[in-house]
């Protein structure tokens, strides 16, 4: 079990005079949950994950982002307690991608001469090592291990085995894209370079299966897709709550993906704070109903 | 001035180079008269831009940095079969008519003040003379420059309806006991009709070392000559990379890679003149600059009047590593015919920050993700370089590079 906790999250951009989007996000996302957060245009839903994975394009001005983690997290391993708890504001991106946190982006990045494959195993491997050097403290022995691996090509990943050899990874890139219905010759193409819409949050959720994250902000990985690769990202989606027992919040404008990956709560988001939640009744609802009428239960006014 | 560096050089220092390498009275001349014109030559041009000169080679004290009689080397030349791959002494008894024809034709001795310089004082080379109708594999030539300094001429003729890849590669023995040292390279390439020729060259002089290099191809009817130019050493590199496509329907790709870190500085121009009907240019620049180190990019698409039906594309982009590191590119276009189809485009820029953070959170870290995509940023020109070998060498540097990054 593991818990993504977000406590009255305010956020501007992070420039002077930067404009406040978040005016106070509380969120709960326990591992094993469907989470859907929706709400209109504009009204902070990306940031909310931007946030949380920390971009750097953003402020936080007040408030918490926390990821609470089991003992069952570590196996056989006994982590004490003051590790179990972290605050993810305080971490680098990648110290917040090694305790589980993945983001799956709206508008994923198109990487040039960067194959998947090479990335992906890169990212895994990179993931297990961080996450090693948070739970093992500051040992600083293993700083300079580190340090020796980055001299080795990231090229072809050739002399950098990393814990996870490049066979082994083949094979376990093969299964994932399998389940996904992706083509095999996805795994020799440059990230998202030229790739479809579709194809992209195809590979977003790819990605999410291969790093197994404790808890999955996927931020409108519906839109854009086509019935048939809707139906492969659903499937996706649910593979990583039920095989891998991930948390999901999923961020959506519409209705649609949740006929497929049905949540077990629905928030509404307004001008930077969860004005409503519910369960997945509340999403048919609001389908039903419109903006207009959550406005009008909020605010009082239409 | 520094470029009184031949007030110290003698008629009878040029002789007796000549002399010691047993050359034909015409290429003994063509040293003599270079010397003699350096009085009245002016350097390479160099970009400027407003209150700024980028590589201000008068500024180097020539006199200091050359040593006619400190010409130390060490040479390798494998020949693929069918192709000759001489040395200039071998190349002048085996085929005097053929490179007096020839050297010089392409770039001529007195250009400009490091050409006529390098004349007078070549004292090492290579032919490679790839007969009609042959089709050969890499021919390779490596120069490790062991002295003061060093003058070295490459000459390559490329006969009707022959091809060939050839690898050359410029290095330093080690930093020496030398302050500063100068290495000088002048390419020619003369494609015969319907030839193929790809020409890679990796630079990898130690960083105590000033360069200058011209390479210059001059095409027939069909012929394709392509370049590939590969900068990572030096202290200071000034080199222009050039096609003049005179026969009509003849192409030609310029593509050109540097890194720099430190304070090393390149000053690199890629040149085309379209001179001929159906002509097909495609010029592609990357380079990465870190540290302190400066780099700046010249490239000129030149449609002559008679150039029609012409296509012509340019692409440049740096890639600055450091908030240190300064660049400049400028991309240019002249067309005196207009049935062309042109593009020419040049960025300047950090790493896409955007890109960045998309690889950290996915749990890589900034170093090594600003390492993945400096290499990824490579690989366009990686591709298109055909001799393994080449590519081997110049991803090897890269990442020796990327290793060294503490940023
Ligand atoms: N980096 C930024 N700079 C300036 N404004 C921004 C930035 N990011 C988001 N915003 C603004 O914040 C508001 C919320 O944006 P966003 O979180 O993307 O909304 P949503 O994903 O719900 O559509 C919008 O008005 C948007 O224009
Ligand atoms: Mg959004």
């Amino acid at each position: 079990m593991a818990q993504l906790e977000i406590k009255n999250l305010h956020a501007k951009v992070n420039e002077d005079g930067g404009e406040e989007i978040l005016n106070g996000v509380d969120l709960v996302v326990n591992s094993g949950e469907i989470h859907a957060l929706m709400g209109p245009n504009g009204s902070g839903k990306s940031t909310t994950a931007k946030v949380i994975a920390g971009h750097p394009a953003y402020e936080v001005t007040d408030g918490q982002v926390l990821i609470h983690l089991d003992d069952e997290e570590f196996g056989d391993e006994e982590v004490p307690e003051e590790l179990q708890t972290w605050e993810l504001l305080d971490l680098e991106p990648n110290e917040r991608a090694a305790l589980g946190v993945f983001l799956g982006f709206q508008y994923p990045a198109e990487i040039e001469g960067v194959t998947m494959v090479n990335f992906l195993r890169t990212a895994l491997n990179a993931k297990l090592e961080e996450r090693e050097e948070l739970f093992e403290g500051d040992e600083s022995e293993d700083d300079e291990d580190d340090e020796a691996g980055y001299e080795t090509s990231p090229m072809e990943g050739a002399a950098d085995e990393g814990e996870i050899g490049v066979a082994e990874f083949q094979q376990l890139l093969k299964e994932k894209m399998e389940q996904l219905d992706m083509d095999e010759a996805f795994a020799q193409r440059y990230l998202n370079a030229g790739f479809s819409g579709g194809e992209k949050k195809q590979n977003e959720v790819l990605q999410a299966a291969i790093l197994e994250p404790s808890v999955a902000v996927l931020d409108e990985i519906d839109s854009g897709l086509d019935i048939d690769r809707l139906q492969d990202v659903a499937t996706g989606i649910n593979a990583l709550r039920d095989e891998q027992g991930a948390g999901i919040l999923q961020i959506t404008h519409y209705q649609r993906i949740l006929d497929y990956v049905e949540p077990d709560h629905v928030h509404i988001m307004l001008d930077g704070e969860v004005v409503m939640s519910g369960d997945a009744d509340l999403s048919v609802k609001l389908e039903e109903k419109g903006y207009d009428w959550v406005r009008e239960e909020v605010y009082g006014t239409a | 001035m520094s470029k009184q560096v031949h007030r110290t050089l003698s008629e009878s220092q040029v002789t007796a180079i000549s002399e010691e390498l047993n050359e034909p009275d015409w290429l003994r001349e063509l040293r003599l008269d270079a010397l003699q014109s350096l009085d009245e030559l002016e350097f390479p041009d160099v970009i400027q831009t407003p209150g700024r000169t980028w590589t201000d080679l008068s500024k180097l004290d020539f006199e200091a940095l050359v040593d006619p009689e400190g010409a130390l080397e060490q040479k390798e030349r494998v020949a693929p079969e069918g192709v000759e791959v001489l040395s200039f002494a071998e190349a002048l008894e085996a085929h005097e008519s053929l490179v007096r024809e020839h050297f010089g034709s392409v770039v001529d001795p007195q250009e400009n003040y490091l050409t006529a310089l390098q004349t007078a004082l070549f004292t090492t080379g290579t032919v490679i003379y790839v007969p009609e109708g042959v089709e050969a594999q890499a021919a390779t030539i490596r120069t490790t420059m062991a002295g003061q300094s060093l003058f070295n001429y490459t000459l390559i003729i490329a006969e009707q309806s022959s091809s060939v890849t050839i690898l050359e590669r410029q290095e330093t023995a080690d930093e020496g006991d030398f302050d500063e040292r100068y290495y000088s390279g002048i390419v020619e390439l003369v494609a015969g009709e319907n030839s193929y020729v790809q020409y890679g060259s990796l630079q990898d002089l130690t960083e105590n070392t000033y360069n200058y290099g011209l390479k210059r191809a001059d095409t027939d009817t069909y012929a394709t000559a392509n370049w590939i130019d590969c900068n990572v050493g030096s202290r200071l590199t000034k080199t222009s990379v050039e096609t003049v496509l005179s026969g009509e329907a003849s192409e030609s790709q310029i593509v050109g890679a540097f890194y720099g870190h430190d304070d090393q500085h390149f000053d690199v121009d890629a040149r085309v003149w379209h001179e001929n009907e159906h002509t097909t240019a495609d010029l592609v620049t990357r380079g990465v600059i870190d540290d302190e180190a400066r780099s700046v990019y010249e490239g000129v698409q030149d449609v002559g009047r008679d150039a029609w039906n012409t296509s012509s594309y340019q692409r440049e982009n740096t890639l600055m590593l450091s908030d240190e590191s300064e660049a400049d590119a400028s991309p240019k276009l002249i067309i005196n015919n207009h049935d062309t189809e042109a593009s020419h485009s040049a960025t300047v820029g950090q790493v896409d920050a955007e890109d960045l953070f998309y690889m950290k959170s996915r749990g890589v870290d900034e170093h090594l993700a600003k390492n993945m995509l400096v290499s990824g940023f490579f690989v366009p020109v990686l591709e298109e370089i055909e001799v393994e070998e080449l590519r081997e060498d110049l991803n090897g540097r890269i990442q020796d590079r990327l290793a060294q990054r503490t940023a």
